[in-house]
């Protein structure tokens, strides 16, 4: 098959999920309908409707975990091409590669003597 | 049923697939048979992952109750809560059922017998189980309930702990078979399976599996008996049903994922190949299930400071070891 054929059978499953789970809402929907009765549809709050909307702002204490990763997660898109020619090139490239792990790891260290790697 | 009549089939059309590779030039006919085994195995294997999650929760194998659960869970009523972002409260068990199965898509049940055999299988299997995470912060949002988003924002931490040791290790992997193709990745396995090749990946995909799939000690998103059911606690009827199966799919990914890239795939002796990768799948799934349960969970910020102080410097370790064995060697 080619890459196109791939793809394509890729999105035909994807359309095919979108198709199962409208089928099994229609089984659901044979089998009986929801009663529209007050107060049932109120999420769960501990018995009451909560007054604000839970859509607020988050302090998203992990920030430094979160930056780090960025800056990793950016590496990896280099570290993929160099793991399938690995074997070719040798130890070229796993000098080249291991100074650049050095010089990130580096960085990793740092943000762990600044605290990032804290609960903030 | 399962056990009764597909085995005997299948080695029948196994031995046939040699041929027809054989000859190049499949036709059209033996790819659609090709598929319909996939789709099959696909709904068995998750069927049997929820036998094996009862197991793992009662104890007992009542091969029954999945089929009689689902469809008691399918005559109740579905709930959309008031003032509910629809859309996304909507899309979330689709797309988290969507994505587990494209992952699943890219991870051969015998040499042949893959739906896509991508080049690039072993970064699309990232691509695709990144959108767990935004089927789960979408769960979490839609509702408009605080304890779903309070689990949605968890899972999202969770993927700052998890996603290198997921990514990192697999590099590793593709190093070794100096290919992202799962079909080599599994075929550079012949003469030492991963699991004993590179052991500290191993584990480190094994508790990231875990992570991914919210299983206990990770299961953030959804923490029973603390966050009333987070991601999950809003959904009911037809749609929690989608969600528990895309859920069970998920599981059945990561496990057929651990059994692709570190137990060997369909290598080993006597047994035809779809029933090796069947076994092992099998086999990792329940201990995936059955395993966390002995551990207490986990709070979020562990999590991030270990997979970070821990996790992440080890898998360097094992990508420098990899390196290394690979000069060598």
């Amino acid at each position: 098959m080619t890459p196109l054929q791939q793809y394509g059978l890729l999105l035909g499953m994807v359309v095919a999920t979108v198709g199962l789970v409208a089928t099994v809402y229609l089984i659901a929907r044979s089998l009986g309908k929801t009663r529209g009765e007050p107060g049932k549809d109120v999420p769960f709050t501990g018995g009451t409707l909560s007054p604000k909307p839970a859509w607020v702002r988050y302090h998203i204490h992990y920030y430094g975990f979160a930056l780090l990763f960025l800056a990793f997660d950016m590496e990896m898109a280099f570290m993929y091409p160099w793991a399938v020619v690995y074997q070719e090139l040798g130890l070229t490239a796993l000098l080249d590669m291991g100074v650049f792990l050095a010089i990130l790891f580096l960085g990793l260290l740092y943000g762990w003597s600044q605290g990032a790697f804290k609960w903030q | 049923m399962r056990s009764s009549a597909s085995p005997r089939s299948t080695s029948r059309r196994g031995s046939s697939t040699d041929e027809r590779n054989a000859r190049h030039g499949r036709s059209r006919g033996a790819d659609a048979v090709d598929g319909l085994w996939l789709a099959l195995a696909l709904l068995a294997g998750v069927y049997l992952v929820a036998v094996i999650e009862e197991w793992s929760a009662t104890g007992r194998v009542r091969p029954a109750v999945p089929l009689l659960a689902g469809l008691a869970t399918l005559g109740r009523e579905s709930l959309v809560p008031r003032r509910s972002d629809r859309i996304l409260f909507e899309a979330a068990a689709p797309l988290l059922l969507g994505a587990a199965l494209l992952a699943a898509a890219v991870l051969p049940l015998a040499p042949g017998l893959i739906v896509a055999d991508l080049a690039t299988g072993a970064l699309f299997i990232n691509a695709a189980l990144v959108y767990v995470v935004v089927a789960l912060v979408m769960a979490g949002w839609g509702p408009d309930a605080a304890y779903a988003m309070v689990g949605g924002w968890r899972f999202l931490g969770q993927l700052v702990a998890y996603g290198m040791l997921i990514v990192m290790p697999l590099t590793a992997v593709a190093m070794r078979a100096a290919s992202l193709s799962t079909t080599a990745i599994v075929a550079s396995q012949a003469a030492l399976p991963n699991a004993l090749a590179q052991p500290l990946g191993f584990v480190l995909f094994w508790l990231a599996a875990l992570a991914v799939c919210f299983l206990p000690p990770f299961d953030l998103p959804t923490a029973p008996g603390e966050l009333a059911g987070g991601v999950f606690g809003e959904y009911t009827g037809a749609r929690l049903a989608t969600m528990r199966l895309a859920r069970l799919a998920l599981i059945l990914t990561l496990a057929a994922a651990i059994a692709v890239f570190y137990l060997g795939g369909w290598l080993g002796p006597v047994l035809p190949p779809w029933a090796w990768t069947a076994a092992k799948t099998l086999a990792v799934a329940a201990a995936l299930l059955g395993l966390g349960r002995f551990v207490p969970r986990l709070r979020g910020e562990q999590l991030l400071a270990w997979g970070w102080q821990f996790g992440i410097p080890l898998a360097l370790v094992n990508i420098f070891w990899v390196g290394v064995t690979l000069l060598l060697v």
